[in-house]
């Protein structure tokens, strides 16, 4: 046993070739709230790694005169003034590997599930594992695709009327406890079998909270497919900073592979508040509500790596969830605002909808996707097309309905068939739905097969309409899974089989 | 306007005593520094004024630690080499000795370190190890 290490170790010693090179170093002049100002480090790059005694590692963000304004990844507590710091002449990066995938990783790409180091590609050496820097230029747009491949997120809401495509970024925004993260986990869940590599990245959030999901994700068989990236609330605000570049990179190393990725940034106000910390530690100037002048490229730089690229590029995608909490809704704050801007549209979700039951609480008039229209599927784009008009004019109808009960039929039916559809676009937590069965629950409505089906009892019929028309309408299932839309065969197929589950229902 | 840095202030001092030398310049250059009250930073900007100095004149300094003392033909082999790299005229060797570094020598000019010393070569091998 013993002979075994020695030979072992002998064998590494062998290996092993000493790297004689010139270093550029600086002195710790002062270190405080995760910053340090070191002098010297004369020939430094911005963003670049440097290292500390004791392994500690640190990135380059300001560069003046005489000093270098470091942030510390890590335990800052360790490093005092007089210590050495080496410049590594390379931007900071992370090391991935086919592995990571079912991990949790921190900020810095090192694993915090228990689960041992993350082994390289190649079993039988350890170190087969890519370096990818967290910080790169996206995509030019010769490299690009347009948006076209849909994203089935399993919420009928946004599959029908906010689509969204491959390469997308939409924005989920809302105010706290409106459920935001849980749209975001259903959507993961819902990934299974549809070829996504799914990356969540969470910042500044509880640890109780990831904790759940990682549980939730785990339960579902989501993590087979997922990365965590994770900076807690007790981390120093530096790792929330470089976090959700930690995630993309990692998203792009399975780009790079061809694959089709999604990313949840889970929530960038955190982020932008991080780096308002950070920035002020570091005595740039404040701007509005004290973020520094820089923080709409903080987000900016980090939205455009979300791209769809072209089969000559390699191909594969990056869809981004970005997250934002809003303050009692205000979504003309600072940070909204900049987001939405940058984003391809927006899922705004309502804390009075969610109290009224309506959930997802999505506020339907709101939202919007700018470019999923051209990726969502032939057969959803027929049966909601006219779905978001019916809703607006059903919101309108029934504020007006209020005064007066005295309505022509035409109204009647309107408010009969909207409420149908708020009633038929609920949906429980960790449920998502499939294509197909949203497909026939939606063109069950649109075609007028629930208005005379009593409102509480709507739930009970989509259930069972799903169930009896999977058994029952082969024809239609198998167009839609092949060719994504249906034809005269299939509808007349489609329309007997709700007629005949109508009538064993309504007797 | 960005603040006048103790590099400017040593630099200005440089240029000043090209014109004006003698006592009565050191005289002056004290009590304008008391003037400004920079007594406190008086230290920084003599390190700073050193440094230009030496860089005007196609000095490098360079501070050498070793466990051992240099021989002079050593001594002047580093000198050549390191004036060489820095292309500078001459080169002015700080010794330093220090038991820990075990063997070899390490060569420190502004914030480059050249390190040869034996425990350098340790702790990469340590890194390596503890890596594979």
């Amino acid at each position: 046993m013993n002979n075994h290490i020695v030979e072992n170790l002998k064998r590494e010693i062998e290996n092993f070739s000493l790297e004689l090179k010139v270093e550029k170093v600086g002195k710790v002049l002062e270190v405080f709230d995760g910053i340090a100002k070191v002098s010297g480090l004369s020939d430094i790059k911005s963003s670049e790694m440097v290292t500390f005694p004791g392994g500690e590692i640190g990135v380059a963000l300001n560069l003046e005169e005489d000093a270098v304004g470091v942030i510390i990844l890590g335990d800052f507590s360790k490093i005092k003034e007089g210590d050495e710091v080496k410049a590594t002449g390379r931007i900071l990066e992370i090391p991935v590997g086919d592995n990571i995938l079912g991990r949790v990783v921190n900020a810095i790409g090192v694993p915090i599930d228990g689960k041992g180091v993350i082994k390289g590609n190649n079993p039988s050496t350890s170190s087969g594992l890519s370096a990818y820097p967290i910080e790169k230029v996206a995509p030019g747009v010769v490299t690009r695709l347009s948006v076209d491949q849909p994203v089935a997120t399993g919420i009928k809401v946004i599959d029908a009327i906010i689509p969204v495509g491959r390469g997308q970024r939409e924005l989920i925004i809302g105010d706290r406890q409106t459920g935001k993260t849980a749209l975001a986990i259903d959507a993961i869940l819902n990934q299974k079998g549809q070829n996504m590599i799914c990356v969540y990245v969470s910042i500044g959030q509880k640890d109780s909270k990831l904790r759940k999901i990682e549980a939730r994700l785990e339960e579902g068989g989501a993590m087979a497919y997922t990365v965590i990236v994770s900076a807690g609330a007790s981390e120093a605000a530096s790792l929330s900073y470089i976090a959700p570049y930690t995630g993309v990179s990692i998203a792009e190393y399975f780009m790079d592979k061809g694959k089709d990725v999604l990313i949840i940034y889970d929530d960038l106000s955190k982020h932008a508040v991080a780096y308002r910390e950070i920035s002020l530690l570091l005595r740039r100037p404040p701007g509005r509500e004290a973020y520094p002048g820089d923080v709409f490229y903080l987000h900016s730089r980090l939205l455009e790596r979300a791209c769809r690229r072209n089969e000559k590029y390699g191909g594969g995608s990056i869809t981004a969830f970005p997250i934002i909490e809003t303050q009692a809704g205000d979504i003309s704050a600072y940070i909204p605002t900049n987001v939405i801007s940058i984003t391809d549209g927006q899922i705004f979700l309502e804390t009075d909808l969610f109290y009224k039951g309506i959930r997802p609480a999505v506020n339907v008039g709101s939202s919007v996707s700018r470019v999923g229209g051209t990726a969502q599927i032939k057969a959803m784009k027929k049966v909601a097309g006219t779905l978001k008009l019916d809703l607006a004019q059903f919101r309108e109808l029934e504020a007006f309905a209020q005064f007066g009960s005295d309505l022509d039929d035409n109204t009647k039916r309107q408010l009969e068939r909207g409420k149908r559809a708020v009633e038929v676009l609920k949906q429980l937590q960790y449920a998502p739905v499939k294509t197909e069965h949203q497909v026939v629950t939606l063109y069950a409505l649109t075609n007028g097969f629930m208005d005379d089906i009593a409102l509480e009892k709507i739930k009970e019929f989509e259930q069972g309409l799903t169930d009896y028309s999977e058994r029952n309408a082969k024809v239609f299932y198998k167009q839609i899974a092949e060719k994504k839309m249906w034809d005269e065969k299939g509808e007349e197929e489609l329309k007997k089989v709700i007629q005949d589950f109508k009538l064993s229902f309504q007797k | 306007m960005a603040g006048i840095s103790n590099n400017n202030i040593a630099r200005a001092i440089y240029l000043a005593s090209k014109t004006d030398s003698g006592e009565s310049f050191y005289k002056k250059v004290v009590h304008f520094l008391a003037k400004k009250r920079l007594i406190s930073k008086s230290g920084d900007i003599l390190a700073r004024l050193n440094k230009i100095i030496n860089e005007e004149e196609g000095r490098a300094v360079a501070k050498v630690s070793s466990s051992r003392k240099l021989d002079s033909d050593l001594k002047k082999e580093l000198e050549q080499k390191i004036a060489r790299r820095y292309a500078m005229k001459t080169a002015n060797i700080i010794e330093n000795l220090d038991e820990r570094l075990l063997g070899g020598f390490k060569i420190e000019v502004n914030d480059e370190v050249i390190d040869l010393t034996l425990k350098n070569k340790i702790s990469q091998l340590q890194e390596y190890l503890i890596k594979s």
